[in-house]
């Protein structure tokens, strides 16, 4: 190497690097400087500034939520594009010759009151290029106005259009419960719109603009992705024909024994049993999704206060119902609470007891578990004494002996309680658990209750208890839960996943997800399930049967009624279903209907359901291809005539509601034939002319001419002590109640 | 670590300097995320990719610390050797670019070959460490004379003048010649006429706005309008103070803690360039100011690595050479904050290591490399 190569890095360097290094650290400490002051002084001010830039440069493009589609194909929701009409002050200034023509033009074509716009004009003539003259006008009513501003000619100018999606369910009423509605910033709300928000919803696009080296504006657009739209099980014919049913229900019986609906409740339910599809689904009162907030469809329900209870009146104690004169005063709080009790869907958001349509469930746990054969018989002597409470069949007067089949056919709840006792806790609990009674279904939809803590465990079940869920009372379940079950007793025990969505498709129409139904289990085997589907044949066409009047004309059904008690016990307030299938030797679809406290004087008898299930049925076994089998009676004949007659011409539906009491009466009172025994003493009681109940002689109740059932019985007496009466079922206190569903569960007097 | 006690029983213990190479890659990685974040909006709008700038740059990186470790592993005397081909080359590469060059948005600074965009300006800069360490070397103290002075500058002037005329890069020209003017102070041993130089530029500088601020009306280019774009960037909100004031209000909204990685609204369009440039403004908007600070503090614990290996050098040349790389990164850094805060009129200089830019990557990973050989160069007696 050459001598200066190897010339070292002097000392004097050496200082100077120091030096530079401490410029540069005096340069960076002064940029950090500039950054604080920065921060500092203009953070607040730019923050501002870049949010309106942001509002001024860039538009949202909206996208297309997904539609909701009924099984076949129709539309029960869908996003339709609307247009916002946009005044550009700036652009009006300059480009009309008369500002007032584009005014009058806007007030002529689509009715718009343009004072407001026009004094806005006025004041901002100079800055303002973006205000809202009005929303949400469809293609055709803009259209004129559109072809104004394209005209050179014309004189209308400084107006542009915004596109906006407005959420349209074109049945109004029709499934609400299921499909819930969406809220103006395109969030659903309750039932599909909420479960499959994720899917309904797409990706908003964006125009944007900035400014290039040159200064100049460029625009760029990302377009919106739209939602995919689901196809669901229902079917909007079914759907209506329920609907229907419920309606006329509720229009029958409104203010009948006090003010308000025809029932607090009335729910109902059709489910195909081999897939777990639900075909229908509704609940009355219903809403309208178009009109969500319309207080009037509050009117006729039971007035909730702000943290959800039932408000009962101060002084006299009774139950509050909303009326057309106290909707208004409802604020806050409580018109909330009151809303979602409506919009909330029955028949998965609310518990209650299921009563008698557990029956067949206990049964067939018995065989299953091997506890009983099905041959046996068993003596009903009207109650069972056990735990020191006489629990009481709803036929006081006792039906003698009787065999499972018949225990079913007239829901003896004595049978049932030996069939229990024989199964025992552990494999009764074990069963619930295998029906999925206190889980929830996971059906696809939101707000399902949740049910874990309203029903009993083997390790909190003592006999009495197991005794009264042996027919249905002392646990809480879900319609959904309930029907669920019931068909995998019938359809050879499979146990299927409820669900309301089948296909998942994009916006193109492509199919993105088939959901294929979901076999959860096997709960009971193939023989078991050929028994209860007979023996729940015998609840409709067995001489003792209590669901006769559920059968529809030339078919012939299966199922089982239920009338279940309210707490507290003794309020003479019940829930009543019929639980059914059809047809009778293969099951295909399964429906129950549910009516929570009908407003009638005498609320324990299960033809309230029954009625509707044959109104429902009569029309929707022939529209799903089930052919009649059975002879049809002259009556019957006249009957389905006058149906035809109906659906054809619907003017004359009003006419026949003015006396709807007489037709339904008449059948009512249909005068069995006679067929007294021994013990069958209630037959021979006096009918009442009024009521069309038999009375008891000694006591004076009215009595089921039919089945012997005391109408307003007690069901359970406490042998010790009258007066702590409550005391045998005290029990039913110490369940708490956590489902979503149930808003009144922690007061004790609220009745289920 | 046996290798290491072999290496000191023969008294020829290499020093390695960890914490540089621990720094540079913390840098690179946050340089990398940051430039994920940044671009991410741009790529998926004009290339549908959102990590398309990621990886064009992660791409670039890799090439370049490829790079780094052979010439970290070559001896540095190499260079002095090659000096004069690697200047020339960078010369003939700014000249293709009269024939060959790419325009992008208005600038042609680019040479497209098989596919890869290259900056010639980016060579010339790594050509002038390279040539001006030894010139220096050669010079010895005759650097202190005016004369002296003269010769050392003299092959930095025709880099600098195609530099600004064939690519019209001012900030290129800027740093080369920045470049240069470090060079010759650390190497002289005289104050006074390097203080002459800045304070006569400064009178310069000061006279040109005085002008252009006089002239306000009459069309003074492109440059002018910058300058008073610079003064009040408000009033040019629409024109050449856009950018400006967009970076402003990146950093004005961030706050001291920011909006988090990822949240800026900035790099939404608003700000022309962000990935590049400017990225330093979103850092700032998405980071805060803390984070700010915290890359300030690690560019400057790179450049004090810098300090300390030079001191230590074996030799003048590499010495110098060192501090050649340490001017180009801090000056860049310096240059790129003070626009992105307004401090000066804006003129595009990109972050070293976190701007979008593969040329500007891999010379400055070549130019770490030539740093690394140095250091390996040191013994550990020679270490103060």
């Amino acid at each position: 190497m050459k001598n200066n190569d190897r010339r070292k890095f002097t000392m004097k360097m050496q200082k100077k690097l120091m030096v530079l290094f401490l410029v540069v650290a005096a340069l960076f400490l002064f940029l950090i400087f500039r950054l604080y002051t920065i921060t500092r002084d203009n953070g607040d001010s730019y923050r501002r500034q870049i949010l309106s830039q942001q509002k001024y440069d860039s538009t949202v493009i909206p996208y297309k939520r997904g539609s909701i589609l009924d099984t076949n194909g129709s539309v029960l929701a869908s996003s339709e594009k609307v247009y916002n009409i946009i005044l550009d002050s700036v652009a009006l200034a300059k480009n009309a010759e008369n500002p007032e023509t584009t005014f009058q033009t806007l007030r002529t074509e689509l009715g718009i009151d343009v004072t407001k716009a026009r004094d806005y004009f006025e004041a901002n003539k100079e800055k303002s290029r973006y205000y809202v003259v009005a929303k949400k006008f469809t293609y055709d009513q803009v259209q004129p106005l559109m072809e104004l501003l394209d005209d050179k000619e014309s004189d209308v100018t400084g107006l542009w259009f915004e596109d906006e999606y407005q959420r349209v369910y074109p049945g109004g009423t029709l499934a609400c419960d299921v499909i819930g509605y969406t809220t103006s910033d395109n969030s659903g709300l309750y039932g599909l719109e909420q479960y499959y928000n994720a899917e309904l919803s797409g990706v908003p696009g964006r125009t944007y603009g900035y400014m290039n080296e040159e200064g100049s504006l460029e625009r760029t657009t990302v377009p919106a992705e739209d939602g995919n739209s689901i196809v669901t099980t229902i079917d909007a014919n079914i759907q209506s024909v329920v609907e229907k049913y419920l309606r006329k229900f509720n229009e029958q019986y409104a203010n009948n024994a006090h003010f308000g609906n025809g029932a607090n409740n009335v729910g109902c339910i059709i489910m195909n049993v081999h897939n777990g599809e639900v075909l229908a689904m509704a609940s009355y009162p219903d809403y309208d999704l178009n009109n969500v907030r319309d207080k009037s469809k509050l009117i006729g329900r039971q007035l909730l206060t702000e943290d959800g209870k039932y408000a009962y009146d101060e002084e006299t104690g009774t139950k509050i119902y909303i009326t057309e004169e106290n909707v208004d005063s409802i604020e806050g709080d409580a018109l909330y609470k009151n809303f979602d009790a409506l919009w909330k869907n029955y028949c998965i958001s609310d518990a209650y007891e299921p009563g008698s349509v557990s029956k067949p469930l206990t049964v067939a746990s018995a065989i299953e578990s091997g506890a009983i054969t099905g041959n046996e018989t068993y003596d009903c002597g009207g109650f069972l004494e056990i735990g020191g409470h006489k629990i009481h069949c709803h036929n006081r007067y006792g039906d003698g002996r009787l065999t499972v089949t018949e225990g079913v056919e007239r829901s003896c709840n004595v049978a049932m309680m030996h069939i229990a006792q024989a199964m025992g806790v552990r494999n009764f609990t074990k069963f619930q658990h295998i029906f999925n009674l206190g889980l929830k279904t996971n059906i696809d939809l939101s707000g399902e209750a949740r049910t874990n803590t309203l029903i009993y465990t083997a390790s909190n079940m003592n006999a009495s208890e197991l005794a009264t869920c042996s027919f249905g009372q002392g646990y809480n379940c879900t319609m959904i839960q309930m029907i669920s079950a019931f068909s995998s007793l019938i359809n050879g025990g499979y146990y299927y996943e409820p669900h309301m969505v089948k296909k998942i498709i994009n916006s193109s129409g492509a199919t993105i997800e088939n959901i294929e139904p979901r076999l959860l289990k096997q709960t009971i085997s193939q023989e078991t399930s050929n028994k209860i589907i007979e023996m729940c044949n015998q609840v409709v066409t067995g001489e003792y049967g209590t669901g006769k009047t559920a059968r529809p004309a030339g078919y012939i059904i299966g199922g089982k009624t239920g009338t279940a008690q309210t707490l507290p016990r003794g309020n003479g307030e019940y829930v009543v279903s019929f639980l059914g299938y059809a047809p009778y030797d293969d099951p295909e679809i399964a429906i129950y209907v549910v009516v929570d406290r009908p407003n009638v004087f005498a609320q324990d008898d299960a033809k309230y359901a029954t009625r509707i299930v044959r109104s429902i049925l009569t029309e929707v076994l022939p529209y799903l291809g089930i052919f009649q089998t059975e002879e049809l009676s002259e009556k019957e004949k006249k009957e389905l005539e006058e149906l035809q007659i109906e659906l054809i011409t619907p003017q004359r539906n009003e006419e026949e509601e003015e006396n709807p009491e007489n037709a339904e009466g008449g059948e009512e009172q249909q005068p069995e034939e006679p067929a007294p025994s021994n013990n069958e003493i209630w037959k021979t009681f006096k009918i009442d002319p009024v009521t069309g109940y038999a009375i008891d002689p000694n006591t004076g109740d009215y009595v089921d001419p039919v089945t012997g059932a005391t109408i307003g019985y007690k069901m359970e007496e406490n042998v010790q002590t009258d007066e702590n009466g409550n005391q045998t079922f005290s029990n039913e206190n110490n369940i708490k109640v956590a489902g979503e569903g149930s808003n009144n569960g922690e007061d004790e007097d609220a009745p289920w | 670590m046996a290798n290491r006690f072999t290496i000191l029983k023969n008294s020829k213990i290499r020093y390695f300097d960890t914490l540089l190479l621990l720094i540079l890659m913390l840098i690179i990685i946050f340089g990398l995320v940051m430039l994920y974040s940044v671009s991410s909006y741009d790529g998926s709008v004009n290339y549908g990719d959102s990590a398309y700038y990621l990886k064009r740059q992660l791409g670039a990186t890799v090439f370049g610390l490829i790079l780094m470790g052979i010439v970290a592993f070559l001896p540095y005397h190499l260079w002095e050797k090659l000096r004069v081909f690697v200047y020339l080359f960078a010369v003939l590469m700014l000249l293709l670019i009269i024939p060959f060059g790419t325009r992008v948005n208005g600038a042609k600074r680019w040479i497209y070959i098989g596919g890869v965009s290259i900056q010639p300006a980016e060579i010339a800069k790594f050509a002038i460490v390279v040539l001006l360490a030894q010139l220096l070397v050669r010079l010895g103290s005759k650097i202190n004379s005016w004369k002296g002075l003269l010769v050392a500058v003299a092959p930095s002037v025709p880099l600098i003048g195609m530099i600004y005329i064939i690519t019209g890069n001012l900030s290129s020209a800027i740093i080369v010649a920045a470049i240069t003017f470090v060079l010759c102070f650390v190497a002289s041993s005289d104050y006074k006429k390097f203080l002459i130089v800045i304070l006569a530029l400064i009178a310069i500088a000061a006279l040109y706005i005085f002008i252009v601020v006089k002239n306000n009306e009459g069309g003074m280019g492109f440059r002018g309008e910058r300058i008073l774009a610079w003064l009040d960037p408000d009033a040019y909100a629409s024109g050449k103070g856009y950018q400006t004031l967009q970076a402003l209000y990146a950093i004005g909204s961030g706050g001291f803690m920011g909006k988090g990685i990822g949240e800026s609204m900035q790099k939404l369009g608003y700000i022309p360039e962000a990935q590049n440039d400017m990225i330093f403004a979103i850092i700032c908007e998405e980071i805060g100011f803390i984070g700010a600070v915290c890359i300030i503090v690690m560019f400057l614990l790179l450049i004090w690595r810098f300090v300390i290996i030079a001191t230590n050098a074996p030799d003048l040349y590499g010495a110098l050479l060192v501090v050649g790389v340490m001017s180009h990164i801090a000056i860049q850094v310096i240059l790129n904050i003070a626009v992105v805060t307004n401090t000066i009129p804006n003129t595009g200089i990109s972050l070293p290591f976190i701007s979008y830019g593969g040329s500007s990557v891999v010379i400055l990973l070549i130019e770490i490399g030539l740093v690394l050989s140095v250091q390996r160069s040191i013994k550990y007696r020679d270490v103060v």
